[in-house]
């Protein structure tokens, strides 16, 4: 790629990213609260369900002793909503992009990386809340910040690995779409988000499925530092590093391979 | 000669026409990996030059490939073999309409455009003045573009691409849209254009804009490369082609048209009768059968019955595409039914015309004038004259 196309291609996608941020509150009063009020609600819904409905006792932070399940819960939906809210989102955005993808010559990819920049920054807005929210309530979180960004850079090479390959496969097969709606709910549930993965009451096989799927080794790292304030294991970041790099390295070349076809398949 | 800034080399495009709309997992499964569709060539072989400076023009019929050339050209379609090679600085504009993005307002995808076709954000910001008052859509620049007009839209996408300092300029068909005012205005920035010394590649079905304003042309059929060279000899012949594929065929009928798909015959039978009639009555159950053969897949092919009354007035013209019957595709051999139960045609002699078309009537696979003639008996209802039975009753009061 020469420097100039480059430079241009930068621009490009500038433009689509800010596009992604502004679109979704464009007509709304509240604006960018409406970003802060969906993880809220479901905050709210899941506490009382854990809580008053099946009565459990919320997970304690170790060795941070931090015993509060709205601030647990969030801690593992913010990392999880960026994944699959970024997916489905870019499986729309390259349907969506038809349009354009027929009649001008561009990188497809860009409409997939600038719905994955959108949800990241929207994702530091609210772990900016959390992090207020988690210091009031005890943890003092600031210089655990820093590995936290690391870990959530590592899940944005996941996450724009994961969807680069469902974007693509959905210019091809449309049910992809649907198809991710049904796998994003089962993963809700699969991945430690409104439980704790070390509890001992869950059996083991379960136990380990839920704390080393890609989702679940990414929330449980994210966990690590921000609510038990306790550094993820070599071990643990090894296998976020490859769980990032192979999603990436495949949905690139997945989507390179694909996206020449794209103008006369949509 | 001077510079060649366009090189189109060898090029071959084929499309898959897949025989179900294979578009989802289940379909494709259930075909059991088997690859279910046919390869179409929309180009073969396609090779000339374009020179800097030159307008040049591509002609051909509807579906001969020239939208595929130019997005070929412009990079969105990739070759199946070949190359295009492009030295200059080059914007497009590909049948009605750029790349916008609905949902953005014509600011935005002003921005958006420039911005794919290599603008800095700086240089997009002081072009912008000069872009949105070519178009004149200043007092809608900060609507959303889904609630602009054709024209609308294409004056907008005319503006980006040729303000964006294009040394190459690439346009398929656009200004069949824009009101006059506006074509007259585009007419001035082309010539502008060539004066400056710029390239166009220009596809229209205007001939007498490609006779007037070309440099050179190539033709295209069906996907091939038939003739290139001086436009005016070029659209002479074009016309004469056009004008000499009528054909005439033994049975006297006529027949013109891309005949890569024909209907042979057409036949009728009344009710359950296996054999065919040339005659029936009014009441009759009428079929109707189409035979027909395609010499290659024909995608979403639309097919039409005529049936004239003797002094030429048509009495009913049914079209597939009417009643949404467009077969992905057609291949091979086959017959179409068109049951008419109850036949409202009074006594007479009437004539068969058959039509197939492409699914937006743009282009003519074939057209058998004449294909059939028959007779109409006297059945049930009668009536001493007229073409058809409205069925009427009548009620006589006595007051
Ligand atoms: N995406 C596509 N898939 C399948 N067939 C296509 C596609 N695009 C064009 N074709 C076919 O290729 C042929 C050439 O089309 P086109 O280049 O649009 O012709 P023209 O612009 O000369 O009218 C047509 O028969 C058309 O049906
Ligand atoms: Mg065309």
């Amino acid at each position: 790629m020469s420097l100039r196309s480059a430079v241009a291609s930068r621009n490009l996608l500038y433009l689509l990213s800010l596009k992604e941020l502004r679109t979704r509150y464009k007509k709304s009063i509240m604006g960018w609260a409406w970003s802060l009020l969906n993880p809220l609600t479901q905050m709210v819904i899941f506490s009382i369900i854990f809580l008053k409905v099946f009565i459990q006792i919320p997970p304690t932070g170790h060795p941070s002793g931090i015993k509060n399940f709205p601030l647990f819960f969030l801690c593992g939906l913010l990392p999880f909503n960026f994944f699959s809210i970024s997916v489905g989102v870019a499986i729309g955005n390259v349907q969506g992009g038809a349009g354009l993808i027929k009649k001008v010559r561009f990188p497809h990819e860009h409409l997939v990386y600038s719905v994955v920049i959108a949800q990241f920054v929207t994702m530091l807005i609210e772990f900016s809340v959390l992090s207020v929210a988690l210091i009031i309530g005890g943890n003092m979180v600031l210089p655990w910040l820093v590995p936290l960004l690391v870990i959530l850079v590592f899940m944005t090479l996941f996450t724009t690995g994961v969807a680069l390959t469902f974007a693509a496969a959905n210019v091809f097969f449309h049910d992809v779409n649907y198809l991710w709606g049904i796998l994003a709910q089962l993963l809700f549930y699969a991945t430690p988000i409104i439980y704790d993965a070390n509890n001992p009451r869950i059996p083991r096989s379960l136990r380990l499925i839920a704390a080393h799927s890609p989702t679940g080794s990414f929330i449980t790292a994210v966990r690590n530092v921000m609510y038990d304030l306790t550094m993820p294991s070599l071990r643990d970041f090894a296998v976020i590093i490859v769980y990032s790099l192979s999603a990436f390295a495949f949905g690139t070349w997945v989507f390179t391979r694909l996206s020449p076809r794209f103008a006369e398949e949509m | 000669m001077s510079d060649v800034v366009l090189e189109v080399d060898h090029l071959t495009k084929t499309f898959r026409i897949h025989r179900e709309r294979a578009n989802s997992l289940k379909q494709r499964i259930a075909a059991k990996g088997r690859n279910r569709f046919d390869e179409f060539t929309a180009l073969q072989d396609v090779t000339f030059d374009v020179s800097e400076g030159e307008v040049f023009g591509v002609i051909g019929h509807n579906g001969s490939g020239k939208s595929t050339l130019l997005k070929c050209m412009a990079g969105i379609l990739r070759p199946n073999a070949g190359s295009v090679r492009v030295h200059r600085r080059m914007s497009a504009l590909l049948e009605l309409g750029a790349g916008f993005h609905p949902e953005l307002s014509g600011r935005e995808n002003v921005f958006l455009n420039a911005a794919i076709l290599g603008m800095g954000r700086r240089d997009i910001a002081t072009r912008f003045d000069e872009i949105v008052a070519f178009s004149g859509l200043e007092k809608f620049i900060d609507q959303p573009v889904k609630t602009y007009s054709s024209g609308m839209y294409v004056r907008l996408a005319f503006s980006v691409a040729i303000n964006v300092d294009p040394r190459l300029l690439i346009i398929d068909e656009v200004l069949a849209v824009g009101d006059v005012t506006f074509q007259k205005r585009c007419l001035e920035k082309f010539v502008e254009f060539r004066n400056d010394g710029r390239t166009i590649v220009l596809v229209t079905h205007d001939l007498a804009s490609v006779r007037n304003m070309c440099d050179r042309a190539v033709w295209l059929k069906q996907g091939q490369v038939t003739g290139e060279g001086d436009p005016k000899q070029l659209v002479e012949a074009y016309t004469e082609s056009m004008l000499g594929s009528m054909q005439h065929t033994e049975t006297g009928s006529t027949r013109r048209g891309s005949g890569e798909l024909m209907i042979n015959q057409v036949e009728m039978y009344v009710g359950d009768d296996p054999s065919p009639v040339m005659r029936f009555q009014t009441g009759d159950d009428v079929r109707f059968r189409l035979f027909y053969t395609a010499t290659k897949a024909v995608p979403r092919p639309i097919f039409s019955l005529i049936i004239d009354a003797l002094g030429g007035a048509t009495v009913s013209a049914p079209c597939s595409r009417d009643v949404g019957l467009v077969p992905d595709v057609v291949s091979g051999d086959g017959w179409i039914d068109i049951v008419m139960p109850n036949i409202s045609l009074l006594p007479g002699a009437y004539d068969v015309h058959t039509a197939v078309q492409d699914f937006n009537k743009q282009h003519e696979y074939d057209h058998l004038q004449l294909a059939a003639r028959f007779d109409v008996t006297t059945g049930k209802p009668y009536e001493s004259s007229g073409l058809v039975t409205l069925r009427p009753e009548w009620n006589f009061t006595e007051g």
